[in-house]
């Protein structure tokens, strides 16, 4: 899987996301979150941020649920079986007029679960994109016309890891100092001297290896599109083509 | 290759002048070793080189530089790239990127050079610097040695024809450093590459530097021959010390030479009588202690006394569980099995204050405790938490470092200063045992002997135990009584000093090794020696 | 011969034209939920705003990626926005109790507005791209924390002491509700869907809508904005000064727009 290239599976997530919209259905919705998470149980490497899949399958989880108790407490009612009924809380005026409660039918809490379902795959489907790609390797993409915000960003991603080491590193140094607990006060701090005194010695580094010199810049090992690529982006395609063309 | 003509460097903010009037000339294929004290302005005349100074930080500066006929006035720093490469201090801190390769080529794409030729250039260096199988590694798992390597490759890769180092081994243990001045000399004498180095461990590149400037710290500088300048400075190896101590008409930069010079003192010397070190009762003892991460094993059975009033060095490689250890006996760690004790109380027990009264701790990187505005309101915090007498932090500051301004911020004082800091809010806490982890990193020759005479007086007058973890074998021979030596976990060697050092030849301090085969390790033994 | 070293990133006009054009667009982006007429037109806008909000952006970061972003800049932006993702997830929610936001306000304060619109938006792109919650929000998510360094760092520069620090407070509940103002604009319509009694009502009364968006904006606001407005309230209030004062002293060391000299000799 190392081999893919970085926007595969960006542009893969995309169009299946485009699917799951235009089909507007709950089974492709679950179909891909099932897929997704397979996908990334599967490849995804060992590293932090494949673990951002399972915090978007909990974002979404957590969305499905309010969606669903805000959609039976205060949804507009929708007329078919009845399941159970509230007792009708209505709110002060200044709060819209809002009734809570009253009837809950099957069609209410049905179309609640099928919208949350469409919003957790496309959450799910994101988190699998960044799951399975190295934001690193992203980096390395992107356009030459935004060159300097795509620099900051390396240095950006390059430095987080080292500061969750800083981090340890000074907790553990109050730790030895007899300081059992320490203060947000006296990590955060020593934490944000490193990183400022790093960005002067890395701004001089970089004036003195001709960064901003020339309008134009080259590009090393520049990444390649394979077969593989193709057959993942087409393989999304066709479902794509297939939710607009034959389910419409 | 480099033309300074009476160049004179005033910064904005300051009205002192850094350097004055200066004019020298470094020729193709020149090694150039620039010392002074730290603040004197080696750094910036360092990067006067490449045009940082004054384009990156402001400044005026009169005179000119010129480097292969192109003068830094005209021309930004980065448009010197490929004449000039500079290294820092640190190389963690100049990295953009995340992988090796990506690293090396980063210079190369700013600059728009063709991807074929970057890819010959980064291979060529890869080779080079011997980094070919580290190439995609992420830089933040190298090891410090190998990532200074990198950061000279990225410097080398642009094929500049001069390059310039700012103590390029004060962040790193002796065996990184090694690592690191071993390529350099490759570098010099391979490739006739024009270098220009200030590096604070002399005895290491004394040897291959041509000539030597010395900034005095009042503006003038001197550029002359190593043996002159040496003869006087007070910035030395330590056997230009011996040779000053002895009076030898010539100073020897190599150990061979000072061997020659001083045969007659190996066989004349007297004998010296070692004073025995009064022990006080056992202050740390560990039984058979092992520990282990996860599956790993870190220390293995490891058992001693240290008593007070002793001065233990622990020694080892990088990995063989020096910091393990010493976290392990202030009760960071928890065993897996043996026991460990501190003047009674087992590691495990230490908690808060007992802990800060009963040891104090000094972390490799010693800022790393520190977050208040000023000395002051560090010194007085510390008096708070030691639960001392108000100002009594500050007063014992003032004693090691008399100097100092109690309204700076802690993170503008220098290396040196900020270790004296660190110690006093330690040492305030009046804790029985001082445990410190390599703490010389980074300092200088006066530093050095400051913390080695505050560091003697703790553990002599008030009979504390002190136990250093250190790869600086020059600082265990002058200061420490005994040493325990780790290999993998488990104790290889435990003995006197003398004993341990002069056993392996890859240890024996430099006097030590001018002297063998008498049992000298220091320019005072040997003027006892001679004395008596 | 006299010159000066590079400034801190400032926008130049042609950036400054560019920014307000994506905001206009970005505001019909989270306000369309008033103006749609039906429910197609709803569903379409929707799709078409997770859509346009990124390129918009990238467009604009096209244009604000011009020289006058230099090396220090580039650095400093980089290290604080690591250090603003790394904030992030110490705090309690993917919605916004994050102890992020007092740093983004302090450093806007010190370098200004261009830098803090910057900061902003990569802090949030980098913490994004490491620890999860990309998703069609992010673009919505980046241009809020754009816009809160951009206020910050925009007024009365020269206020220091107790008034600086009133100024501050007043910014970081300014930020946090307006932040969690501008989450809810963007969440309301895809988060509640169109068939609640608090959901918008396309092609409805103005009115209706607004009242529906307020009511629904305040019941959000007990849960993530108070939590937010204090946790943001007491990070400044409590390390401001500190923090405020290291950033100072790196800007100093940082050397902007600092002149340099060329001259035969000093005198």
């Amino acid at each position: 899987m190392k081999s893919l290239h970085p926007l595969t599976w960006w542009i893969w997530s995309l169009l299946i996301v485009g699917a799951v919209i235009s089909a507007n259905s709950s089974w492709l919705a679950g179909i891909s979150i099932v897929g997704a998470t397979i996908l990334v149980w599967r490849f995804a490497a060992d590293a932090p941020w494949a673990r951002s899949f399972w915090f978007s399958l909990k974002i979404g989880a957590f969305i499905l649920v309010i969606r669903t108790i805000v959609g039976v407490l205060i949804g507009v009612p929708i007329p078919g079986t009845k399941i159970f009924e509230f007792p009708i809380l209505p709110l002060p005026s200044w709060l819209a007029g809002i009734r809570i409660g009253g009837v809950i039918t099957q069609e209410r809490l049905l179309s609640s679960i099928h919208e949350g379902l469409i919003i957790v795959s496309v959450i799910s489907l994101f988190g699998a994109a960044v799951s399975l790609t190295s934001p690193h390797k992203l980096l390395r993409v992107t356009p030459i016309v935004i060159y300097e915000f795509g620099v900051a960003t390396v240095i950006a991603t390059s430095a987080l890891p080292n500061l969750v080491q800083s981090i340890a590193r000074i907790r553990r140094a109050r730790l030895l100092r007899g300081d059992e607990k320490p203060s947000w006060r006296s990590i955060a701090l020593p934490l944000l001297e490193d990183s400022l005194s790093r960005s002067l010695e890395l701004a001089a580094a970089m004036d003195a290896r001709g960064y901003g010199v020339s309008r134009k810049r080259s590009r090393y090992r520049p990444i390649s599109w394979r077969g593989l690529d193709s057959v993942v982006v087409f393989a999304a395609a066709l479902i794509l083509s297939y939710t607009l063309v034959v389910l419409r | 290759m480099i033309n300074f003509s009476r160049v004179s460097l005033v910064y904005p903010t300051s009205t002192k002048t850094i350097l004055e009037d200066l004019s020298f000339e470094i020729a193709e294929g020149e090694m150039v070793l620039v010392i002074g004290s730290t603040g004197t302005g080696k750094s910036s005349l360092l990067r006067l080189i490449n045009g940082l100074v004054p384009h990156h930080t402001g400044g005026i500066l009169a005179g000119d530089i010129t480097v292969d006929g192109v003068s830094t006035q005209l021309v930004r720093p980065g448009e010197l790239a490929h004449l000039v490469g500079i290294v820092g201090q640190n190389p963690a801190q100049g990295f953009v990127t995340d992988i090796v390769e990506e690293e090396l080529a980063f210079g190369m794409e700013a600059l728009n050079i063709a991807p074929d030729v970057m890819r010959k250039r980064v291979e060529e260096i890869l080779d080079l610097l011997a980094l070919a199988h580290l190439r995609n590694r992420a830089i933040s798992t190298l090891s410090g040695g190998e990532q200074q390597r990198v950061a000279i490759g990225s410097a080398l890769v642009m094929n500049p024809k001069v390059l310039v180092l700012d103590e390029p081994t004060s962040a790193l243990d002796p065996i990184a450093a090694e690592e690191v001045l071993s390529i350099l000399h490759r570098l010099v004498h391979d490739l006739s590459l024009t270098v220009v180095i200030a590096e604070h461990r002399l005895e290491r590149v004394i040897g291959f530097a041509d000539r030597i400037i010395h900034i005095a710290g009042d503006g003038s500088a001197e550029i002359n021959l190593p043996e002159a300048i040496l003869k006087r400075s007070d910035i030395a190896p330590p056997i230009v010390h011996l040779a000053r101590a002895l009076g030898l008409s010539d100073v020897g930069l190599s150990v061979r030479d000072v061997r020659r010079m001083t045969e007659e003192i190996r066989i004349s010397g007297k004998d010296i009588q070692r004073d025995a070190i009064s022990l006080g009762e056992i202050a740390i003892s560990t039984n058979k202690l092992s520990l282990a991460y996860s599956e790993k094993k870190a220390l293995n059975s490891v058992s001693t006394q240290i008593y007070s009033g002793e001065i233990v060095a622990l020694m080892g490689r990088n990995g063989a569980g020096k910091s393990s250890l010493l976290t392990t006996l202030v009760g960071i760690n928890k065993l897996s099995s043996g026991s460990s004790e501190i003047c009674g109380i087992k590691s495990g027990d230490l908690m808060g204050l007992v802990r800060r009264e009963t040891v104090g701790f000094i972390p490799q990187e010693p800022s790393d405790l520190l977050y208040a505005q000023s000395v002051e309101s560090e010194c007085k915090q510390a008096d708070k938490d030691n639960q001392s007498i108000a100002g009594s932090t500050f007063a014992l500051l003032k004693r090691i470092v008399p100097s100092i301004n109690p309204e700076t911020h802690p993170r503008d004082l220098s290396e040196g200063q900020r270790l004296a800091l660190v110690l006093a809010i330690v040492i305030s806490a009046q804790p029985k045992v001082l445990i410190l982890d390599e703490p010389t990193r980074g300092l200088d020759y006066q530093s050095k002997a400051l913390l080695i005479s505050l560091l003697k007086n703790f553990a002599k007058e008030l009979n504390r135990a002190v136990l250093i973890a250190t790869h600086d074998v020059e600082l265990v021979a002058e200061l420490c009584d005994r040493v325990i030596f780790l290999a993998e976990g488990e104790v290889v060697a435990d003995g006197p000093t003398l004993d341990i050092l002069l056993s392996s030849p890859a240890f024996a301090p430099q006097v030590a090794k001018v002297m063998s085969p008498r049992p000298w390790l220091t320019v005072s033994d040997v003027m006892r020696a001679v004395a008596e | 011969m006299k010159t000066f070293t590079s400034d801190i990133y400032r926008f130049s006009l042609s950036s400054k034209i560019a920014l307000s054009l994506t905001s206009l667009f970005a505001a019909a982006g989270f306000t369309w939920p008033f103006f749609a007429t039906d429910l197609e037109s709803a569903r379409l806008a929707q799709y078409f705003f997770w859509i346009a909000m990124p390129i918009a952006f990238v467009l604009l970061l096209t244009q604000l990626s011009d020289r006058s972003l230099d090396a220090k800049s580039v650095a400093l932006l980089g290290m604080l926005a690591a250090l603003l993702a790394a904030l992030r997830p110490l705090g309690a929610g993917a919605i916004g109790i994050e102890p992020m936001w007092f740093l983004l306000i302090l450093a806007a304060r010190v370098f200004g507005s261009a830098f803090g619109f910057l900061l902003g938006a990569l802090g949030m792109l980098a913490s994004a791209l490491f620890t999860g919650g990309v998703g069609p929000w992010l673009t919505y998510q980046i241009f809020a924390a754009g816009v809160i360094g951009l206020l910050a760092g925009a007024f009365v520069k020269e206020l220091r002491g107790w008034r600086e620090q009133i100024f501050l407070l007043f910014i970081s509940i300014v930020a946090a509700f307006g932040y969690g103002l501008l989450m809810d604009l963007q969440f309301w319509p895809w988060a509640l869907g169109t068939n609640t009694q608090l959901s918008f009502i396309p092609g409805g009364d103005l009115q209706i809508n607004l009242r529906r968006f307020i009511t629904f904006h305040f019941l959000s606001s007990m849960a993530w904005d108070i939590p937010r407005a204090i946790l943001t309230s007491v990070l400044v209030l409590s390390t401001g000064p500190a923090v405020l004062s290291a950033l100072r002293r790196t800007k100093k060391r940082a050397a902007f727009l600092t002149p340099i000299e060329f001259s035969e000799r000093l005198n």
